[in-house]
């Protein structure tokens, strides 16, 4: 119901509004786009820290495999683009299983173990030259294609695009949730004895998710190849994959659905336009102070904060009804 | 059913079970006795899976249960609760058995009418979409512990001291409870207690467990009049 | 080759006892707290910086900025700490996140003041050459720093051993409850050794800005060494930080001879990862991972 309640209005902005009002503004549009694609990133760690219990530092690591695939893919064996971004995503799944060791590893050590993993993969990523193309990156990757007539290679082709991917996720993550998956998953937080010895097999819901998660992020990756056509490994496995997203789904809450998106488009917005104008060097220091800020303050994040704000602002008006 | 083979356990150098053999027969219920450290729930952690034991053998119908993790084996049909009832939080207790049945039936099946039959066995069918964490009674999670592990429809049920912590009137209601549902689902238990009248009550047979090792197994009304049970209960060395 | 080999190993030997100086903060807090500071590796690029504004801006030697930068980088740590308390619950994956943001924001204040330049010591002594045993080479920042690192180790070791305070955090680390039971106060431990930890990041950050070139994105790099050596110590073992410091740098030395320098990194993370995947309790530890 409260999805309803925010997830239509949403879907009418961004369908809409945004492209009827800013589809002549390349820059706006890409700016929105890249804001879509942290907000994937963003759902796509929350929807492994929310279900599987797992902080991630690593989702970079993801994100690179999957832009390197498809980039690739399309270059050196003329795989359609829509179709290599698709294999991407199991490329990135493909890298996830590499990690499953790492689900032995309780809270912590499994964020870190992560973090290490997102290293080794920058580093091949590096060193593998023949394919990746090494330090020097690769350049001209393909556009979006023009697909039913319409070209997607334009930066609103683009955005409707990451749009679709952004919402696909979120359809997959909103029935894994409404599943008895899904259930199990949410109860394995608290007490992951109370679910084992009713029969289920903790560890393999928690790879199937670090599966899920690292697919939509090879996917948004992969799109994020096509869209700037560029692609060198210190771009694609920047820190900055894992960070803009970790403080976007904490802002905007990862324990719920919308938070993430919301989160990802707030954040992402305001570090471009506001912070860093206030601060052109270090403007990331805001990301972190609010980071740090909705740790102290409110670890669920803002909009929980505001949900319960409204109930109780309407709880008090239904009250004054009453009075009156 | 259930037959425990020379079953030992060395935690460091503490010798949690020492060669503990005795065996569940079909439909009956067991109880296993002992003052606290004798190896009680020790061997429940062996049955269920939470603990490897260091030498011996446990078989549930022909299988060798110890090759297999823990979630196979409540497919086996082995169901447990715990001492501290470990109610899977944040979620209603409908819910909580609705995962029973998903991850723990052979079949997986969700069966909401089976659920409302297992809550209301326990009597907890009026509570099916309270909060399992924060809106239950201490005597309600204990039965949901039930129900939980019921909803995976085990052949063996394992219960830790599901009474201890509950007044006299509710421990002889639940104690009640207890003897119905053995008859409505067909069920083994093993139950670990510690008041011996409740034992008594319950049990067809018991077994008496002290520092790790099987000192009596009988009748609860011969085993009780052993004096070696009662001199470990009472608490005299016991050289 | 065998000379090469030798070289190699001393050099790594060396490396070692820095790295070790650079973990053993990260260790002793979360021997203390079971918090992992992901801001450690920024707090002795604080230390570093630090020594580098003494020595352009004052002209001093860069070792002199020592108890400027202590009290620093003492501060910063005593921060973190209170911050870390004020977590409300499940401290133990929140307070990586509020470090994790805390490092951000050392690494970006960094950036702001000093810019994204590279800086090294212009002060000559340090990269004097030291010839030991007619073919053994280092410069002297580096011996120095294997010196003030294993020295800082021992150090510790005998605090955490010999004194009261050291006792009480280590009853703190070994079981809280039965440490307070026996009317031990565990915020002061606590403190205490997050104030050890700054101290030994503000040498470590020294011997950094001695030995090598610093600029800000390096701090992360830092924390991710710290925790790898940790891991590999057994969490909280004083002695394991030691080997297991000699141990990733030995690795990447042979590494960075024989093979590249670039692979180094992949060996030592590679490294890492199997002794925690195989022996999740690290080469000493003896404590469970949980």
């Amino acid at each position: 119901m409260s999805n309803f309640r925010i997830f239509a209005p949403l879907a009418i902005v961004m369908y809409i509004i945004v492209p009827f009002l800013f589809s002549g503004n390349d820059y706006l549009m890409g700016m929105i786009a890249t804001a879509l694609i942290i907000a994937g990133i963003a759902l796509a760690w929350a929807l492994l820290g929310n279900l599987g219990g797992m902080v991630s530092f690593g989702h970079a690591a993801f994100f690179g495999v999957g832009a390197y695939t498809s980039a690739v893919l399309t270059m050196d064996y003329n795989v359609p683009v829509f179709l290599a971004m698709i294999i991407a995503g199991f490329g990135a799944s493909l890298a996830s299983v590499f990690m499953m060791p790492a689900l032995r590893l309780h809270g912590p050590y499994f964020a870190l173990a992560i973090l290490a993993y997102a290293h080794i993969f920058m580093i091949l990523a590096t060193e593998m030259t023949s394919i990746t193309g090494g330090a020097a990156g690769l350049l001209s990757i393909p556009n979006l294609p023009v697909f039913m007539g319409f070209d997607f290679g334009t930066k609103l082709g683009g955005y409707i695009v990451i749009l679709n991917i952004v919402s696909l996720a979120l359809v997959v993550y909103h029935l894994i949730r409404r599943s008895t998956y899904g259930l199990a998953l949410k109860a394995m937080h608290d007490s992951e004895l109370a679910t084992r010895i009713v029969g289920v097999p903790a560890t393999q819901l928690k790879a199937i998710m670090l599966v899920v998660s690292a697919f939509i992020t090879g996917c948004v990756g992969a799109f994020n190849a096509h869209f700037i056509n560029f692609l060198d490994p210190e771009y694609a496995f920047s820190g900055e994959w894992t960070v803009i997203p970790i403080v976007a789904a904490i802002f905007g809450g990862y324990r719920t659905l919308s938070g993430p998106v919301l989160g990802a488009l707030f954040i992402y917005l305001a570090d471009q336009l506001v912070f860093k104008s206030l601060l052109p060097q270090g403007h990331q220091l805001i990301l972190g102070a609010l980071l740090g800020g909705m740790i102290l303050l409110s670890p669920s994040g803002l909009l929980p904060i505001i949900t319960n704000m409204f109930k109780r602002f309407s709880k008090k008006g239904d009250a004054q009804h009453v009075e009156s | 059913m259930l037959k425990v083979k020379n079953l030992s356990l060395n935690f460091g150098g503490v010798k949690a079970l020492q060669n503990v053999s005795f065996e569940v027969r079909e439909q009956e219920v067991l109880g296993l006795v002992g003052p606290n450290g004798a190896g009680k729930t020790t061997s429940f952690n062996v049955f269920s899976g939470n603990v490897r034991p260091t030498s011996g053998e446990v078989t549930y119908d022909g299988h060798d249960i110890l090759k297999s993790s823990m979630h196979k084996r409540v497919k086996f049909g082995i169901g447990r609760t715990f001492q501290i009832p470990q109610p899977m939080h944040e979620l209603t207790v409908r819910e909580n058995l609705m995962v029973s049945q998903r991850f723990g039936r052979p079949d997986k099946k969700v069966d909401q009418q089976r659920i409302s039959e297992i809550l209301d066995s326990v009597n907890l069918l009026h509570k099916s979409e309270s909060d399992a964490a924060t809106e239950l009674a201490l005597t309600e999670r204990k039965a949901l512990e039930v129900a939980k592990a019921l909803a995976t429809e085990p052949s063996l049920l394992m219960l830790d001291e599901v009474l201890a912590g509950l007044e006299t009137t509710g421990k002889k209601l639940f104690m009640e409870t207890l003897k119905k549902i053995r008859k409505q689902f067909n069920l083994s238990m093993i139950v670990i207690e510690h008041d011996i009248e409740t034992i008594s009550n319950l049990c067809d047979r018991i077994v008496v467990l002290n520092f790790g090792k099987v000192i009596a197994e009988g009748t609860p009304d011969e085993t009780f009049r052993n004096p070696e049970v009662i001199r470990s209960y009472t608490g005299e060395e016991n050289a | 080759m065998l000379e090469l080999t030798l070289q190699a190993i001393y050099t790594g030997l060396l490396s070692g006892g820095f790295y070790a100086l650079v973990a053993v903060g990260l260790a002793l807090i979360f021997g203390t707290m079971k918090v992992i500071n992901l801001a450690h590796g920024e707090l002795v690029l604080l230390a570093a910086y630090v020594a580098y504004a003494t020595e352009s801006k004052l002209g001093l030697n860069p070792l002199l900025a020592l108890p400027i930068a202590m009290a620093v980088v003492v501060s910063a740590a005593l921060l973190t700490y209170f911050l870390t308390n004020h977590i409300k619950k499940d401290r133990e994956l929140n307070s990586l996140i509020l470090t994790f943001g805390l490092g951000i924001i050392l690494t970006n204040s960094l950036l702001m003041v000093f810019s994204a330049n590279i800086y090294s010591t212009s002060t000559e002594w340090f990269f004097e050459g030291v010839v030991i045993g007619d073919t053994l080479f280092s410069m002297r920042s580096e011996l120095l720093a294997f010196v003030v690192g294993v020295l800082s180790l021992g150090g510790l070791y005998w605090w955490l051993n010999h004194t009261w305070h050291g006792r009480a955090i280590r009853a703190v680390s070994s079981n809280l409850d039965a440490a307070k039971l026996m009317g031990m106060n565990p915020k002061q431990a606590e403190m205490w050794s997050w104030g050890v930890a700054g101290i030994l990041a503000t040498l470590a950050g020294c011997m950094l800005y001695t030995t090598s070139v610093i600029h800000p994105p390096i701090g992360h790099g830092l924390t991710i060494k710290a925790f790898i050596i940790t891991v590999l110590a057994g969490m909280g073992s004083i002695p394991g930080v030691l080997v297991g410091a000699f141990l990733i740098a030995i690795i990447e030395s042979l590494t960075a001879t024989f093979f590249q320098s670039s692979l180094s990194e992949l060996a030592s993370m590679g490294i890492f990862l199997v002794v925690l995947i195989v022996l999740p309790s690290g080469l000493f530890g003896n404590k469970r991972i949980h």
